[in-house]
């Protein structure tokens, strides 16, 4: 055989070779990025639990909702101030602007409320 | 010791990928012939180049079985066929080592093989194959090598440096061939191939020159991203191996330039011309070629070092070139100007010399002279006293925590001599040599953090400052270091007013660190190129109103890109209740670390409720001395909306020493 047609056999399977993984790691990052978008739908729609703890901002007793700037919510909300209804009007008693606060958020992501709340020095 | 094993390791895989460009180059350059002396030539360097494919692979195995060990935690996994196929299968750098190295089989197998010169298209074919494998066998080596170890690194820099390689390549690796034809042509049983010698040199010295300029121009952008400064380059060991390097280049460019010379004695038609020409080539390649195998050395030393750009550099003159004094002193400023003409015209001068043969002696003398002149004027004014640590990056940042801790050993250490708000007017002070220098000035932000940190550590002896050496640790010193630039810092914040400059960014706010409650900390540094900061310094009851009208504002600032950071200037840790229900505020008020932040802050301002705007580079853009002074929510809104529009990205202030 020519030599010429050896090269042009290597180069052929160079280009090959090349379009096979290139293809291959596409169709890995597909699958990967499917998976993602996969995972939040499944979590949705469950009953679920979380802790935090943060520093009473505001109580508003009317609308039953407490403003807290909370720290990192493991699994569900990174540190902000935001608003969380109380499931029941009592457990907004003696609470005051100012005071430490652990609490326990119950319901299906978005619905949370908070239905256990302890001041903490 | 057992990282230099891996880094020799890597260095010979590299410097046999490299020659094998260089040889896989010349080959192809040179041409076919069917000249006896030519094709033995040949013969030999494609049997060069099979060894050098050898010693790559080789090196290349051993570098996989040392991955192995280093995955498995043992040597012994160096050896353990388990190990290597685990490295090699399920890594990604195992693939792409397994691909280079069929890349290396093959050009192997390409360098065996016979090739008839006679058949043209089988010759090319050949030659050209050699030639792409071997740049893609080097190039994705750089490639997988870089990526897995540059940290953030731009593509461009990635570019840059893989064309480099393959520059070097092209020139260094195909030295040696050269200089080995030139030598055999030379030779009087050589005459058959001395015309083919010559094309070959010929057609090397334009790729070699194009190689060259590739060289120049990607070395100056590596150089740049891991030196970056002149300090950079003359005080760090790394910094002193890329001169020496180029002192080499520059003994490389001279000889090149002379066997560039050599050229047109090449070329006779008849056998017998150019020989002695040929042999003296020879020389000058082969001293070239020995040129290169330094500089490779001096790389391989290099890459074994810390990139200076990470480095402390250690400053070795007694002075140091900057124009920073010249803003403050106009007379200074006259002289510095008339004595840059001045050496500029000497400059121009000494061109004049060059181009204008009869008059080069009185030209020279007189750009010689010019020059003098112009450095005898300009350089006492741009000239200060340096000292080794001058270019020391701070080991401890420049926040508040540190510079709160500075103000409570200046109180003890300082303020005797220097006053308590450092203008040089401390009781202790007048029995000295020389009055004490006063902190506050302009010129403190002139000097460098190192020159402060030397100051500190060794006195100085001629003003009666004593050294701290010994009484104060290392992190005690930077935190006097960063208390003194705040210093500075905050004389120069007297320009600001509550409306901002635009386009002048100067002075960098303190970076502080705050928690709200209990939540995880936070630093205004993390808020840079995201979101302005409006730091507000209040003290109950008299801020109560602003900090309401802020609060009803909340809103709006926050979409227009700015976030309060309310600090009870007490320090108190109980702001936020002490503020109580009424009106309702939402932006964080500092609970932990507020005594640092009001204690650095307070040095800008003594009012008992200040704003200050920090662009969203980390800037202090306005300053809002008392409540009176606050502008209006919709004034302030205006001038987040100003700084939004601003176009000037400054460099981030913590790099920018002043």
């Amino acid at each position: 055989m020519a030599l010429w047609k050896a090269v042009l056999l290597v180069n052929l399977a160079l280009v090959f070779g090349v379009t096979a993984g290139w293809v291959r790691w596409g169709r890995e990052a597909a699958a990967l990025r499917r998976e993602l978008a996969a995972a939040p739908a499944a979590v949705a729609g469950l009953e679920r639990e979380f802790r935090g703890e943060g520093v009473v901002r505001a109580v508003l007793g009317e609308a039953g909702v407490l403003v807290i700037t909370h720290g990192d919510i493991a699994g569900y909300m990174p540190p902000m101030t935001m608003g969380f209804r109380a499931a029941a009007p009592a457990l907004l008693d003696g609470v005051e602007v100012g005071d430490s606060v652990r609490f326990v958020l119950r319901g299906a992501i978005p619905h949370l409320q908070i239905v256990a709340l302890e001041r903490t020095p | 010791m057992s990282g230099t094993l891996g880094i020799a390791i890597r260095g010979v895989h590299l410097a046999a990928c490299v020659g094998l460009v260089g040889v896989a180059a010349i080959l192809w350059l040179a041409g076919r012939t069917d000249r006896p002396t030519a094709l033995a030539w040949h013969t030999r360097v494609a049997r060069a180049g099979r060894w050098l494919s050898l010693a790559a692979i080789l090196s290349g195995v051993a570098s996989l079985a040392w991955q192995a060990a280093l995955l498995e935690g043992h040597a012994g996994a160096a050896f353990d066929p388990g190990a290597l196929a685990t490295v090699a299968l399920e890594t990604r750098g195992g693939h792409v080592w397994l691909a280079r190295h069929a890349v290396l089989v093959l050009l192997a197998a390409f360098l065996a093989a016979r090739v008839d010169p006679r058949q043209r298209l089988d010759w090319l074919a050949a030659r050209a194959e050699t030639l792409l494998l071997a740049t893609l066998a080097l190039g994705l080596g750089a490639l997988a090598g870089h990526a897995a170890t540059a940290e953030g690194n731009a593509a461009s820099v990635m570019v840059s440096a893989i064309v480099h390689l393959l520059a070097s390549g092209l020139w260094a690796g195909a030295l040696l061939p050269l200089a080995d034809l030139l030598r055999r042509a030379g030779e009087p049983a050589g005459a058959d191939s001395r015309a083919y010698a010559a094309l070959t040199v010929r057609r090397f010295s334009r790729w070699g020159l194009a190689a060259m300029a590739g060289l120049g121009v990607t070395g100056a952008v590596n150089a740049w991203a891991q030196v970056g400064s002149v300090p950079a380059l003359v005080g760090t060991p790394q910094g002193g191996l890329l001169l020496v390097k180029l002192a080499v280049l520059a003994a490389v460019l001279a000889v090149a330039a002379r066997g560039r010379r050599l050229l047109p004695a090449l070329s006779g038609e008849a056998d017998t011309v150019g020989r002695p020409a040929m042999r003296r080539l020879a020389r000058l390649v082969r001293v070239e070629a020995l040129l290169a195998l330094a500089i490779l050395g001096v790389v391989a030393a290099m890459i074994a070092l810390p990139p200076a750009r990470h480095a402390d550099p250690t400053w070795l003159l007694s002075f140091r070139l900057t124009t920073d004094p010249l803003a403050d002193a106009p007379a200074a400023r006259v002289r510095a100007l008339i004595g840059s003409q001045v050496a500029v015209l000497g400059m121009v001068a000494a061109l004049a010399s060059l181009a204008w043969r009869q008059r080069r002696l009185a030209l020279g003398a007189a750009a010689a002279a010019l020059g003098a002149v112009g450095g005898v004027l300009a350089l006492p004014a741009i000239a200060i006293d340096a000292y080794p640590v001058t270019y020391r990056r701070p080991a401890v940042p420049y926040t508040a925590g540190s510079i709160a801790a500075g103000l409570a050993l200046y109180r003890v250490h300082c303020a005797p001599c220097h006053g308590a708000s450092g203008a040089g007017d401390g009781p202790a002070g007048l029995r000295l040599p020389r009055p004490p220098a006063d902190l506050r000035a302009p010129h403190t932000t002139h000097h460098t953090a190192g020159d402060l940190f030397w100051w500190i550590s060794h006195g100085i002896a001629a003003a009666g400052m004593p050294p701290f050496r010994g009484r104060l640790d290392e992190e005690q010193m930077w935190d006097l270091v960063n208390l003194i630039r705040a210093m500075g810092a905050a004389g120069q914040s007297r320009a600001l007013r509550a409306r901002i400059e635009p386009e002048r960014p100067r002075i960098a706010a303190p970076d502080a660190s705050f928690t709200v409650g209990p939540t995880p900390t936070r630093s205004l540094r993390e808020l840079r190129g995201q979101r302005i900061a409006l730091l507000v310094l209040y003290t109950l009851p008299e801020s109560r109103a602003r900090l309401a009208e802020l609060a009803g504002a909340h809103g709006q600032l926050v979409v227009a890109g700015a976030e309060v950071i309310a600090v009870p200037r007490d320090g108190g840790t109980d702001g936020i209740r002490r503020l109580g229900a009424d009106p309702v505020i939402l932006y964080p008020v500092v609970t932990g670390s507020a005594g640092e932040i009001a204690t650095t802050y307070s040095l800008f301002s003594r009012q008992p409720h200040t704003e200050f705007l920090v662009d969203r580079h980390g800037y202090l853009r306005a300053v809002a001395p008392g409540a009176a002074a606050a502008l209006p929510v919709p004034d302030l809104l205006g001038e987040i909306g100003r700084l939004n529009a601003e176009r000037l990205v400054p460099p981030p202030p913590a790099d920018h020493v002043h």
